[in-house]
């Protein structure tokens, strides 16, 4: 089965998304034969990479010992119906659908909640749905941007098309002249990254760690009039310059990274800067989401709870605990779970070593198409289908957009919904 | 054996910050476990002025130690950087994070971007597999 075919005068083509990151292109061709992915264009590397398939997927395990899917389900039930404080987390990388019933099957055991926004972009994204930052669609800087600013972010590195796809290579609708002359691109960063690269001296603003708040304060202060000044001496003409290029924007966005999110202790430097760029201009922020659905999970818990994460249930009570103290970091600090479920997520990889290790001392259970750090410590393994490869669902893009998932291949893997679905059943 | 060998490698300490790397993460989504992912990974980016008070060439291991933990990876010239004596860049991942700390402000962050270690050469000793940093 070929899916995309090119005929003179007759095109045929079907596109998928990839799910890689955030950004869920959702212009990827493939090429499958005997079920298997066997090209992938317009996608990145690491999107070709993740269509593909990993080299090593999970196995259904229990204890160490290869076991078939319903064995390893009861097992789940019974660790999770045994433990007093369970915590679910992950869902980056799971489909909507399957976040939805997390949520469920933490109501129901009284769990811990929580997703890898915990600790990277949550906060950004909670403004925004709060409406206390302005935003606005990818689609939207395609068509209509003419300055961009990474801040903390280096796109060619974490979301590799983000620049050719939506925010500096394309002509859009107002910006037909492209990133040549119709585009300003700006990089606020620590370290000159392959992005910074690309706005050359002119435009790249190197400040020290932990430099940000201070840096938008002078902003601010440019913008109002006044001398820029700070402790670690930024050239002022320099400041004045980048100034004068935002207020002039008619159509500005910050693309947000982690560098800018782990530099600020609160986000009102960030407020202030943006309630005084849009008293000149018109400008937005969006998150630069790494994991394909992370933002979904954060709207899914919203929806339901008005939190985006750091919860935990109570069985006797309607009402959720919310707050950093129910943070994954913190629980696992202070060892307040018992038991995990993982899906979607691997806090073994991704989380310092001093509190993932306290996962080792407690039973887990991972769900993931793929072995990872955490499944090789866990209890229970359970493998899922690849979401957007071997599974339909849908997924939130990072500025908020939501994306359908279509499969490409066949596969006898349960998606990770089916899989929470029977555990809830077992429960 | 050579009189250098009996000579102490100078240790200094250095902020490190971490950042991404599409290679790397390309490796990640192929295989966690694999060879690539451990070569792209177990390093740290030095400014060559680092690599001079170290006393090591471009490439030799360093042993980086805090107090959450102790990892040996290649040291690596950085590329297109400015100058960042005293600042050193390593690309997220198990063997990061496994020097990051966690503050005990109780705000469920840890310090991904800024955290210190002390770095000193350890020539010929292998770098740190990922199945032994847990």
């Amino acid at each position: 089965m070929v899916f995309s075919v090119f005929r003179f005068g007759d095109y045929l083509s079907e596109y998928f998304v990839c799910t890689g990151c955030a950004l869920l292109c959702d212009d990827i061709e493939v090429d499958v034969q005997e079920n298997r992915i066997n090209t992938v264009n317009a996608a990145c590397r690491k999107g070709v990479a993740r269509m593909k398939g990993c080299t090593d997927p999970l196995v259904c395990t229990v204890d160490g010992k290869e076991e078939g899917i319903d064995k390893a389900v009861q097992k789940a039930a019974s660790i999770l119906r045994d433990a007093k404080n369970p915590l679910i987390f992950g869902h980056g990388n799971s489909s909507s659908e399957a976040q939805k019933l997390s949520i469920d099957l933490a109501k129901m055991t009284g769990a811990y909640i929580d997703d890898t926004s915990s600790f990277c972009q949550g906060p950004l994204v909670e403004a925004i749905l709060q409406e206390k930052l302005k935003t606005c669609t990818l689609d939207d800087v395609r068509h209509r941007a003419d300055v961009i600013i990474f801040w903390g972010a280096d796109p060619s590195n974490s979301h590799p098309r983000h620049l050719s796809r939506y925010s500096y290579y394309p002509r859009g609708k107002e910006r037909q002249r492209g990133w040549e002359e119709d585009r300003t691109l700006i990089s606020i960063d620590i370290r000159r990254s392959d992005t910074a690269l690309l706005c050359k001296d002119e435009r790249f603003y190197r400040i020290p760690i932990s430099g940000d708040a201070e840096f938008m304060e002078a902003l601010v202060s440019s913008l109002s009039g006044k001398v820029p000044k700070t402790s670690f001496d930024y050239e002022k003409k320099r400041i004045l310059e980048l100034s004068n290029v935002l207020r002039k924007a008619k159509f500005g966005v910050i693309c947000a990274g982690l560098g800018l999110v782990y530099s600020l202790e609160q986000l009102d430097p960030l407020f202030k800067l943006m309630d005084k760029l849009n008293e000149l201009s018109d400008f937005h922020l969006i998150p630069m989401v790494g994991q394909y659905n992370m933002r979904g999970f954060n709207h899914n818990l919203f929806e339901e709870t008005g939190y985006i994460n750091r919860l935990k249930f109570d069985p006797q009570n309607d009402e959720p605990l919310h707050g950093p103290e129910y943070s994954i970091v913190e629980t696992l600090y202070n060892k307040k779970v018992d038991a995990a479920l993982i899906i979607g997520s691997d806090p073994l990889s991704s989380l310092p070593y001093s509190i993932a290790q306290n996962l080792k001392d407690i039973p887990l259970i991972t769900i993931d198409p793929c072995q990872t750090l955490t499944a090789s410590r866990s209890t229970v393994t359970i493998p899922c289908a690849l979401g957007g490869v071997e599974a339909d669902g849908t997924a939130v893009r990072m500025d908020g957009a939501e994306v359908t998932l279509k499969k490409i291949i066949k596969t006898d893997r349960l998606t990770d919904h089916e899989i929470l679905k029977m555990i809830m059943e077992a429960i | 054996m050579g009189f250098g060998d009996f000579l102490t490698l100078p240790e200094i300490k250095l902020r490190v910050v971490t950042c991404r790397n599409v290679f790397q993460n390309t490796a990640q989504e192929t295989s966690r476990f694999g060879e690539d992912y451990e070569r792209l990974s177990a390093v740290i980016m030095l400014d060559p002025k680092d690599i001079t008070r170290l006393s090591i060439k471009d490439g030799e291991t360093v042993a980086l130690r805090n107090g959450h933990g102790k990892v040996v990876v290649k040291a690596q010239r950085s590329g297109q950087e400015d100058a960042h004596s005293g600042i050193a860049y390593m690309l997220n991942s198990p063997w990061s994070n496994a020097l990051v700390p966690v503050p005990d402000t109780g705000k469920g962050v840890p310090k991904y971007k800024d955290f210190e270690v002390t770095v000193q050469g350890s020539k010929g000793e292998k770098v740190t597999g990922i199945k032994q940093l847990f």
